[in-house]
């Protein structure tokens, strides 16, 4: 089933996916640790509430907690198609070019040297994914432009390298960190300010939209790279632009989240499979498909052994490594 | 942020009660409708005694991990976010307070029946939110960071407690008993757990030190740091923790390390649901070489060493009656 990209049809399917992600974020709001009546929660929502508890949980808990996983959820899964088409390979992902490695490292050391700079681990953690996007940058390029294997064995490379390191850093780390950090390497979706949320979602918003602008040239890109050129695609224009953006988006989300696997991997595959290689409809698709799987996965992370959580990553993990073997057996038949 | 609004509902509700009982007699006496002045000046006056209403019932202090925390004179609804800190708070007596613990709460039993807000380590915000606490009470050695932070930015006042030691840990009754209000029952029990401490050091005094290790986890092989409440036991029961020169709360010790330093006597907390038998320790690599294994000196004790309550106390005399055992009588 493939859909043909037509500009109705896109808008179509993104209505489409917009009331579902809508109807499952209003699902979502009425789960947790804590039942509450729907009215109570409508109520809560535009600060009417008669209880402060309710509108407290409702605007402060549950809401901000489903905005960041919409936001990071299509942060992911944008960059995950982009990078796919960027490297030719179906098995890039974010966390594949080490950029989650950096920003881990870069939240662990906050911690490591503590006091005031602990706090400020989101910071750190994006400086980690810049500095670590920079560098695979740097090794993955080959006569001045991006060589795909070659920056794809970089990323690989330096992400078990700063994964050693962390392993390293986390020897020396006290009890308490490690135990916050353990949770922050499995993906966590608990921790968010609203000031994050502000700064995130016109930076995620505005890096998915001029993502987009490329999706024409990842479309050609897929023939080969010899053949985007010979086509008029300005293929180290595009390639430089596409990494750095999903760099950012990666970075951005790893940072207020932690790592949370799959997402990224497996999003693209789906909408492949649903719509074919055109990146004029998948790229949307994606975003705003793999916000509505990440606010489900993170609902239930929330209500599965409430009144305790699991981390996200956990549940996206144990929940996206059946479905990818699945889609393999089924795309192999 | 709940307690301030629903105490700013509250007030509100009483100036209007307030008001129509004092303009009612008010129009009685005088024969005339209170002026308009005379009216802005009383709402004035009221908004003024609602604000005040709001924030009064509260103090600033500086809690014993050093952050700044706003807490009611007298907390009424509290939430504890540790198991050590239940405890505490049954033996202040103060458990009518104690509206929510967690999922790990299991002494005094009755502790089990309070509602439970989730894990220590990652306790459920809504469920804390719910139970309307007017104070959470955390510990620096058992809560994550992030928790502390999530509260702050709910406006929950939350008062950490921090127990290195014995001395901090008996610190740690006294500051919650003055923070709930309870400083004569915390007095009276302190008066106690001194003496019992007095009666144990007294005992031991001028004994032998034997060298002990303390099994935090066994693979790896952890043991407590010297920075920590089980050290401080030990060494107040006349031992010697092995773990005292080493750095950190739960440091790493190689096995050869243990051979070198040839613990006399080994201790393993009692926990539900961990419980090999001691011969399985001896099977371990190297294991049968260390003095106390040879010795068959090897005890599983209570897990209240791990708890920086009053029954830390408990758990001093009985490893000081393990270390050094009255005559006639003998340790398990």
């Amino acid at each position: 089933m493939v859909i043909p990209p037509t500009p109705r049809n896109v808008l179509l399917l993104l209505a489409a996916l917009s009331v579902v992600l809508i109807l499952v974020a209003m699902g979502a709001l009425t789960m947790g640790g804590v039942r509450l009546p729907f009215a109570e929660i409508w109520a809560g929502l535009w600060g009417a509430s008669s209880s402060p508890q309710a509108a407290i949980i409702v605007r402060e808990i549950r809401l901000p907690r489903i905005l960041l996983a919409i936001l990071v959820g299509a942060a992911l899964s944008v960059a995950g198609t982009g990078l796919q088409a960027l490297l030719r390979n179906p098995l890039a992902d974010p966390y594949v070019l080490g950029i989650s490695s950096g920003a881990a490292l870069g939240a662990i050391t906050a911690l490591w040297i503590g006091g005031r700079i602990a706090a400020a681990s989101p910071l750190t953690a994006f400086a980690g994914a810049v500095l670590t996007t920079l560098w695979v940058y740097l090794l993955g390029r080959r006569a001045g432009r991006l060589a795909s294997y070659t920056l794809l064995l970089a990323g690989v490379i330096t992400a078990s390298f700063l994964s050693a390191i962390i392993l390293f850093v986390l020897t020396m780390l006290s009890t308490r960190d490690v135990r916050g950090t353990a949770f922050w390497l499995m993906g966590d979706l608990s921790v968010v300010t609203n000031f994050q949320l502000r700064l995130l979602l016109p930076i995620v918003v505005l890096a998915i939209a001029a993502l987009y602008r490329f999706a024409n040239d990842l479309n050609v890109l897929l023939l080969g790279e010899e053949e985007a050129a010979h086509l008029g695609v300005n293929v180290v224009q595009v390639e430089t632009a596409v990494y750095l953006l999903a760099s950012l988006l990666t970075g951005l989300a790893v940072s207020v989240s932690g790592a949370i696997g799959y997402l990224g991997l497996l999003v693209p595959h789906l909408g492949r499979m649903a719509l074919g290689n055109d990146h004029r409809t998948l790229l949307p698709t994606a975003a705003l498909g793999g916000a509505i799987i990440l606010v489900l996965s993170d609902t239930l992370a929330r209500t599965l052994v409430a009144p305790s959580e699991l981390p996200v990553g956990a549940v996206t993990a144990v929940a996206g490594a059946p479905v990818f073997i699945y889609l393999l057996r089924r795309a192999a038949r | 942020v709940g307690g301030i609004s629903s105490a700013l509902e509250e007030s509100r509700r009483s100036f209007c009660f307030a008001s129509m009982r004092l303009n009612g007699p008010c129009k009685l006496r005088t024969g005339r409708a209170p002026s308009p002045i005379g009216l802005k000046f009383f709402l004035c006056f009221a908004a003024a005694l609602s604000l005040g209403l709001a924030k009064a019932p509260g103090r600033v202090v500086i809690d014993e991990t050093g952050r700044r925390v706003n807490i009611p004179d007298n907390a009424r609804r509290v939430v504890s976010l540790a198991p050590s800190i239940t405890e505490t708070i049954y033996a202040l007596g103060l458990e009518d307070r104690l509206v929510g613990d967690t999922d790990y709460c299991d002494y005094p039993p009755e502790a089990k029946q309070k509602p439970h807000v989730g894990a220590v380590i990652n306790p459920n915000l809504e469920r804390i939110v719910a139970l309307k606490p007017d104070l959470v009470v955390g510990s620096a050695e058992a809560n994550r960071r992030e928790t502390v932070d999530q509260l702050d930015h709910l406006g929950i006042p939350l008062y950490g407690l921090k127990a290195q030691d014995l001395d901090t840990a008996l610190k740690s009754i006294d500051d919650l008993g003055m923070v709930l209000g309870g400083e004569p029952a915390a007095r009276a029990v302190l008066e106690r757990l001194r003496a019992r401490i007095k009666t144990v050091e007294g005992r031991v005094q001028g004994q032998p030190k034997p060298k002990v290790l303390f099994v935090v986890w066994y693979r790896p092989l952890i043991t407590a740091g010297p920075q920590t409440f089980i050290a401080d036991v030990i060494r107040h029961a006349g031992g010697i923790s092995m773990g005292d020169d080493l750095k950190g709360e739960w440091p790493h010790l190689s096995v050869e390390e243990v051979l070198h330093r040839n613990p006399e006597v080994i201790l393993f907390p009692k926990s539900e649901s961990f419980s090999p038998s001691l011969q399985e320790f001896q099977r371990l690599p190297g294991w049968k070489e260390f003095k106390a294994v040879k010795n068959q000196k090897m005890y599983f004790i209570s897990d209240a060493i791990m708890r920086p309550s009053p029954r830390l106390v408990d758990a001093l005399e009985e490893v000081a009656s393990i270390l050094h055992p009255r005559p006639g009588s003998r340790p398990q």
